[in-house]
């Protein structure tokens, strides 16, 4: 597949601290990478390593405590008409049908209502819910909600789709189906996709690059192209072998962050007893 | 259904054997009829619609007072723990007692049952709206982040759909709270409306205890309609969706 060279989002040097006093807590430490349009870009990392806020950064949730984000050059600091999200909770608003709720990006931006309805309907149809668009979520299955999450924040036309975990509350099989067709909406509209995921084989199926990340504070652990040919099978012996190396990779990460973080208690422990023996 | 024809029928049946005396339980038959007479008649329903009013316009002061402290309270948590203790604190007051200091300082008239119809009603709406509120999930804010809705979309397509259940919940128990202080109030300050009407006639001479019985049902009438006419229908509205 065909991957323009042009940059589209670019993080430099970006630290995210939360301070809850009186500690304060590195989530993101110095983060440096580009992202080039029309890219499939899968972030893993251990839990709690801060993929998420990182995926947030880009979305315009949250803003990093120092370095940049940028957006085709742009410094990021809201959010972006051109980026846009698909949540692992769906995230749907229960009181609006299947196709309000696909509708709510333009809505919000006064784009008529035939028009966004059109737009709506059609983004349906390419997820294969033509004949719900009077539903209401409650009567959608978790697979199908997502794809209204899907179709939601592709009725923008944004450059850029991040994903939040989108598969994770949905059972495999669904999800399998699911992946394969944002594979295909992505093959189709060459948009610039980030896919923050804990499934090492669902990034390895979707990723032209997998952004490992370390244990918290988040570095930038391994940059990994994944070239196999589309459609992936998970049973291929290369796949298996990727698999196998970015999975050492992050079992190593997490070994050394349970050391870390037992040399850190040790520490604390050592400073106690030295304030008990004076 | 069944349990009602059956009340009616024992109450007729130990009203007309002379088992109570009717001056004390009138037959229903009788109480029926008068229910109807005072359908018909202007004085009656003008106090109806008096107390109808005071209610209407408590309930409406109240919300227009809380639905904008309610919601500030539940958007800011700082802002919650300043003056939710407070209000908790006002609420545990007495609503009666309240009423006697109400009418020796502004005298008995629409303008106190208003305000204590108005107090009585704050409390509900207040608690509702604010725990709808806190409920809203944080994803629903991101999303209208993400596609970049202004406040008044944030507000009138987020917050308020959200609240909605809640706020007509709250509007429920306020009404029926509300209802029946301002009865009290009729009763002991002598307000005019159906309270006093109730509390006029059975004091009043032998068989108006007919009257006071057929103006109870009235309220009593008066409260389902009004579930059915309007909130229910509401309801109905929500359960599509919820």
């Amino acid at each position: 597949m065909a991957v323009d060279n042009r940059l589209h989002v670019e993080f430099s040097n970006v630290t995210k601290v939360y301070s809850e006093p009186p500690r304060s807590v590195t989530a993101l430490n110095d983060i440096s990478f580009q992202i080039n349009e029309g890219e499939f870009v899968c972030i893993v990392g251990p839990s709690g390593c801060g993929k998420s806020t990182l995926l947030r950064m880009i979305a315009g949730l949250d803003s990093p405590s120092s370095g940049e984000i940028r957006f085709k050059g742009n410094l990021l600091t809201a959010p972006h008409p051109k980026i846009s999200m698909v949540f692992q909770t769906f995230a749907l608003l229960p009181w609006r049908t299947v196709l309000e709720n696909v509708a709510f990006g333009l809505e919000v931006q006064n784009v008529p209502k035939r028009e966004r309805e059109n737009t709506a309907r059609e983004l349906l149809g390419m997820v294969g819910l033509k004949d719900s668009e009077n539903l209401f979520p409650k009567q959608l299955s978790g697979g199908m909600k997502q794809r209204v999450g899907i179709a939601r924040a592709l009725a923008t036309d944004p450059e850029v789709v991040l994903m939040d975990e989108a598969f994770s509350a949905i059972d495999e099989f669904t999800a399998e189906a699911l992946r394969e067709e944002v594979a295909e909406i992505h093959a189709e509209t060459q948009k610039t996709f980030l896919l923050v995921t804990h499934n090492l084989p669902e990034a390895i199926e979707l990723a032209d690059r997998i952004l490992v990340l370390s244990a918290r504070p988040a570095r930038v652990k391994s940059i990994v192209p994944i070239e196999l040919v589309r459609p992936r099978s998970p049973t291929a012996s290369d796949f298996v072998s990727i698999h196998k190396d970015i999975f050492s990779l992050l079992q190593a990460e997490l070994e050394a962050s349970i050391m870390r973080r037992r040399l850190g208690e040790i520490k604390e422990f050592q400073k106690l007893r030295d304030m008990e023996d004076r | 259904m069944i349990t009602l024809v059956a009340i009616f029928s024992v109450w007729e049946a130990v009203s007309l054997l002379g088992i109570v005396s009717s001056d004390q339980l009138p037959p229903l038959h009788n109480v029926l009829f008068t229910l109807v007479q005072l359908g018909g008649t202007p004085f009656f329903m003008a106090r109806v619609g008096q107390s109808f009013v005071n209610v209407a316009a408590g309930v409406s002061l109240a919300l227009v007072v809380v639905m904008p402290l309610a919601l500030l309270v539940g958007l800011r948590n700082q802002l919650d723990e300043a003056i939710t203790p407070i209000i908790m604190l006002v609420g545990a007051l007495p609503d009666l007692a309240i009423l006697t200091v109400l009418v020796t300082v502004i005298g008995r008239g629409n303008v106190a049952a208003v305000a204590i119809s108005a107090f009585s009603a704050f409390f509900p709406i207040y608690f509702t709206i604010r725990q709808g509120v806190k409920e809203i999930p944080q994803d629903y804010f991101h999303v209208a982040s993400v596609f970049r809705a202004g406040r008044l979309d944030t507000f009138s397509k987020i917050i308020l759909p959200s609240i909605f259940p809640n706020f007509l919940t709250g509007l429920r128990l306020s009404f029926e709270f509300s209802w029946n202080v301002l009865l009290a109030v009729e009763i002991i300050a002598s307000v005019a409306g159906i309270g006093s009407f109730i509390s006029n006639s059975i004091q009043g001479s032998s068989h108006s205890m007919t009257y006071g019985l057929a103006a109870i049902m009235t309220v009593g009438l008066l409260t389902v309609l009004m579930d059915r006419a309007f909130f229910e229908r509401l309801e109905q509205r929500i359960k599509r969706w919820r």
